[in-house]
């Protein structure tokens, strides 16, 4: 089992999105993959075709002792999901004072399932600093950090990898992580800058851009898989190469095999 | 043969040959004497002993099977340096024969045209000869890496001269120019304006170079570049004709050379044209036969330089200062500056380099007259250098850069002995005359295997980079424009102006250029009255039915070379004002309603790009959309806005009029700049067979043939255009 944490800085740079993306074109490559909802919104679910109406999820499970197992549920994409449970803000206080006091509480979870060892999980946080990011960061075998090529996302990015340093990179299970550009738009000035300023600061190994793309939207509204949407699309290309690129992240050993 | 095992050759051959070499006998200038003379003498015995008719066709025959049985296997230079043995073996027994045996004329008519056929010989065995020397070896040079930390790289000023032509011609080179690779501290971009043009002058303010201009046109573009080389002081000067685009990489693979050689004082890159000459695109042999410049680029230039005698062409070159102030600075004594220039700084000891890379491309004369025009030009400038400054005689210069240069004038020379060649069956087909007072089967006996070797041997040495006889085609085309020219230049070097090339118009309707075609109307004239007369005599029986037999077929292929050089004439339409280059990186376009297409390029131009989609692949596209193209190079990915032109699987996009300059920059740098852009193109042809060839050259001698009497027949009723 691998644990890949999708995070950012701020919010409105299309984590979610992204989640479900990524979720999709791993089980393109063949993979088994759990999405996991951190994010208070409940709103990854959606992605999967899982009824809005649908209430259960990891923090009822916490709060109430079950099995993370029995709140797993298959949308109709065909996508495992554990929600994060539509729950009052009682319990939400409740649930995070029980991840301050656990902080490997989701780790723990997880390796409970007993997912096979080709299974990734896609962790969904909520933006910036936050008790689920530390809990992300601390299961997490890869992170990718996704922004959009502006000044806010760009101001951010320090924080977020401060807080990689600190939970992450001691551990030997790290592999690593990438930073997603979404929403690239060449053609606005300050948007192209920003995407060179950090491409030149990450490094062109771990960048991976997505553009934007009207079809990644259309695709989400029709619940669609991009790929079959809009297969000629810049969006469904760079999803492609973004799997490509968290593939070869968790799985250093196996690129050869994935180029052949 | 079968005693004698010809692969095992190479191996045997360089043991004996490194054995000779290195004996310590030839440290004796008594013996390096002796052993000259010998050899000498016993060539003379080889080229002069007379045979009969029956011993000299045996000594062709066998020296034909060795040389073609060389021809095939791969044993490199050797290989090729025995066929050129042998071939100038038959070549000077041939001469031998031909001046002691054949001129005893017997009538006036014999020998006007007997010596004018010498005369015409004599040339083409001199070029033949220092042909051979030339190409023998080339150097093929590589690109010598800068060691140097950046702070010691020198500072290049990069001249882009220009007199009349368009803004649109020019401003891609200036924009690519200043996006060459080297550090903006130590590169300086001048645009040196002939023309005094407010609008260059505002376009190089704007765009980060440096405009610079003259009150007189005075020495026309080699005053020019002496005019900017007063008012600059890089310690290197790069020079491109204002058409001609470079990479980026230009700067980096051309400099290492002279940091490593102090001495060395140019280094010359090909030019490499994007748009077909008018020789490709009206006899449509674009990208299927090599074209002049690929022999001079792809063999000459490369052979020259293993003599130290490649020479500066104009553009596409990097000329270090020093030297060049130190001769005064471009030669402005002839209308061919560049090969002059060049001259002159040999003399004084500096080395010159030529590297085989395109790292620059640009436009090919537009149409025939243009063309000629600036053949016309150079032939006359090396006819002058030739007489002002002839590089056999004066200071300087070793033996082999006398004869590289000599060569490359002579070539120039070519003009009347061709126009001889040509006619040359009137001379019994009419008139009679016999040019050679020998039996037509001596005749044969002894010129066919000089011809032959000869042929086959540069098929061998020009690989790929020139098929057989369609260089008779070329130089059939320029024969008679050029001979006059030279001739009035070699009298006296004064006569005749400098006139420019013009580029980058379009041809808006096929036509036939009548005025152009002239000459070769006139030769092919005078062949079908030779034909005329040779058949009646075949016809009515002959007393030499084998000469009238001969001079007939020489006839047939007169007639077959006329025929391809006469469509030249025949000005194929020209769709595109800008030329569309062939070329596949990943792009893509997004649309006006947001989606995105991947795609790639197929083609692109300074104001457009082809798209080539995959098929089905279902997208509608509205005529006149609005777009934004993104063109990828790696990583790098730019930007441009357009509109949709056509639709389907392959999608054109015209560019905005608005492109803003650092936009246009941009589209250079991904476009034109990629540094292997040229190189792939370059040299792509596949190597020379000679008989594929010369059935290419008939049958497009036939077709034009067709062609050409239909244009008559159409242009007699037709009003002829203007």
């Amino acid at each position: 089992m691998k644990i890949i944490a999708i995070v950012s800085g701020k919010g409105g740079v299309g984590k979610t999105t992204v989640s479900a993306n990524l979720c999709a074109g791993l089980r393109r490559l063949g993979k088994s993959v759990l999405a996991v909802d951190l994010d208070p919104q409940n709103a990854l679910r959606l992605h999967f075709g899982v009824s809005p109406r649908h209430v259960g999820g990891l923090a009822r499970a916490v709060l109430s002792g079950d099995d993370w197992r029995t709140s797993v549920v298959q949308g109709n994409t065909g996508d495992y999901v554990l929600p994060y449970g539509s729950i009052n803000e009682g319990d939400r206080l409740d649930f995070e004072q029980d991840l301050r006091e656990n902080p490997t509480l989701l780790r723990d979870q997880l390796a409970l399932l007993g997912l096979a060892e080709d299974c990734v999980v896609v962790l969904d946080t909520p933006p910036g600093a936050s008790v689920y990011l530390t809990q992300a960061l601390a299961a997490a075998n890869a992170a990718v950090i996704v922004a959009l090529p502006d000044a806010a996302s760009y101001a951010t990015l320090p924080k977020i990898m401060s807080l990689i340093k600190q939970y992450c990179s001691r551990r030997k299970k790290f592999l690593g992580y990438l930073l997603l550009i979404n929403q690239v738009d060449r053609v606005k000035q300050l948007a192209d800058d920003v995407t060179d300023m950090m491409s030149a600061k990450f490094g062109k190994k771990s960048i991976v851009l997505i553009h934007q793309d009207q079809a990644i939207p259309e695709a989400l509204a029709y619940s669609k898989d991009l790929q079959e949407y809009d297969p000629l699309s810049r969006g469904a290309h760079d999803v492609k190469l973004c799997v490509q690129a968290v593939e070869r992240l968790i799985n250093p050993d196996t690129v050869g095999a994935l180029a052949a | 043969m079968s005693f004698f095992s010809f692969t095992e050759m190479p191996g045997k051959l360089e043991r004996l040959g490194g054995k000779l070499a290195n004996s310590s006998v030839w440290e004796s200038n008594v013996m390096r004497a002796i052993a000259a003379a010998v050899a000498v003498l016993l060539l003379v015995i080889v080229i002069a002993v007379p045979l009969d008719l029956v011993q000299q066709s045996t000594i062709a025959v066998l020296a034909f099977l060795v040389s073609s049985k060389i021809r095939k296997l791969s044993w490199g230079r050797g290989g090729i340096l025995i066929m050129i043995g042998i071939s100038l073996l038959m070549t000077m027994r041939y001469l031998y024969w031909r001046v002691t045996s054949t001129l005893d004329f017997e009538t006036t008519a014999d020998s006007v045209f007997g010596y004018l056929l010498l005369f015409a010989e004599l040339y083409g065995i001199t070029c033949l000869v220092l042909g051979y020397i030339q190409t023998a070896w080339p150097l093929e040079r590589q690109p010598v890496m800068i060691d140097r930390p950046v702070s010691q790289w020198p500072t290049v000023d990069v001249f882009i001269p220009t007199y009349n032509e368009d803004l649109s011609v020019v401003r891609l080179s200036v924009l690519a120019a200043l996006t060459l690779d080297w550090p903006a501290d130590k590169l300086r971009v001048y645009l040196l304006d002939d023309g005094r043009r407010a609008e260059f002058r505002d376009f190089a303010q704007n765009c980060g170079a440096i405009y610079l201009t003259r009150d007189n046109n005075r020495h026309a573009k080699a005053g020019n570049l002496n005019e900017a080389l007063k008012r600059t002081n890089g310690d290197f000067v790069a020079i491109f004709d204002c058409d001609h685009i470079p990479t980026r990489s230009f700067l980096q693979l051309s400099m290492g050379s002279f940091l490593r050689d102090p001495k060395l004082a140019m280094v010359q890159t090909p030019h490499f044209f994007f748009s077909p000459d008018p020789f490709e695109r009206n006899l449509e042999t674009h990208g299927k036969v090599p074209n002049e410049g690929q022999l001079f680029y792809g063999l000459v230039q490369d052979g020259n330089d293993i003599w130290n005698a490649s020479f500066f062409c104009g553009s596409c070159a990097v000329l270090r200062r020093a030297p060049l102030e130190e001769i005064g600075g471009v030669a402005v004594e002839t209308v061919t500056e560049d090969a002059h220039t060049a001259l002159k700084m040999s003399r004084r000891g500096y080395n010159m380099a030529y590297l085989a890379v395109p790292q620059a491309a640009g436009l090919a004369t537009e149409n025939l007259s243009s063309h000629v025009g600036q053949r016309i030009r150079w032939a006359r400038g090396m006819a002058q250098i030739f007489r002002i400054d002839n590089p056999l005689l004066g200071p300087g210069l070793t033996l082999g850069q006398r004869l590289c240069y000599v060569n490359a004038m002579l070539h120039f020379f070519y003009g009347l002995p061709r126009l001889i060649f040509l006619s040359a069956p009137v001379a019994y087909l009419v008139f009679g005359a016999h040019v050679f007072t020998a039996t037509t089967s001596m005749v044969l006996a002894y010129a066919l295997p000089a011809i032959v070797l000869a042929s086959m041997t540069n098929s061998k040495i020009q690989g790929n980079h020139r098929h057989s006889f369609w260089n008779e085609v070329y130089e059939t085309v320029l024969a008679w424009y050029i001979s006059m020219p030279v001739l009035m230049a070699l009298l006296n070097p004064k006569w005749g102006k400098f006139n420019v090339t013009a580029k980058g118009g379009k041809i808006d309707q096929e036509y036939y250029d009548w005025k152009m075609a002239v000459p070769y109307v006139l030769l092919l004239a005078v062949n079908a009255i030779c034909a005329i007369f040779g058949i009646t005599e075949l016809l009515l029986g002959s007393d030499e039915p084998f000469t009238a037999l001969i001079n007939c077929v020489w006839v047939v292929y007169n007639t077959v070379i006329l025929s391809a050089s006469a469509y030249v004439a025949n000005e194929a339409r020209q769709i595109r004002h800008t030329p569309r280059i062939k070329a596949s990186f990943p792009a893509t376009v997004s649309r006006a309603n947001g989606r995105t297409v991947m795609c790639e390029t197929a083609n692109f131009s300074s104001t457009g790009l082809g798209l080539k989609l995959p098929k089905d692949n279902g997208i509608k596209w509205d005529i006149g959309e609005r777009v934004h193209v993104s063109i990828f190079r790696g990583e790098k990915e730019s930007t441009f806005p357009g509109t949709v032109q056509t639709g389907g699987q392959f999608v054109g996009i015209q560019f905005d009029d608005s492109l803003t300059l650092k936009q246009t920059k941009e589209l250079a740098k991904m476009t034109f700049g990629r540094a292997d852009m040229w190189a792939t193109e370059w040299d792509k042809h596949t190597d020379d067979k000679p008989m594929t060839s010369i059935k290419n050259v008939v049958g497009h001698g036939f077709v034009n043939l067709y062609g050409l009497i239909r244009s008559g027949i159409r242009g007699a009723f037709v009003k002829r255009r203007a």
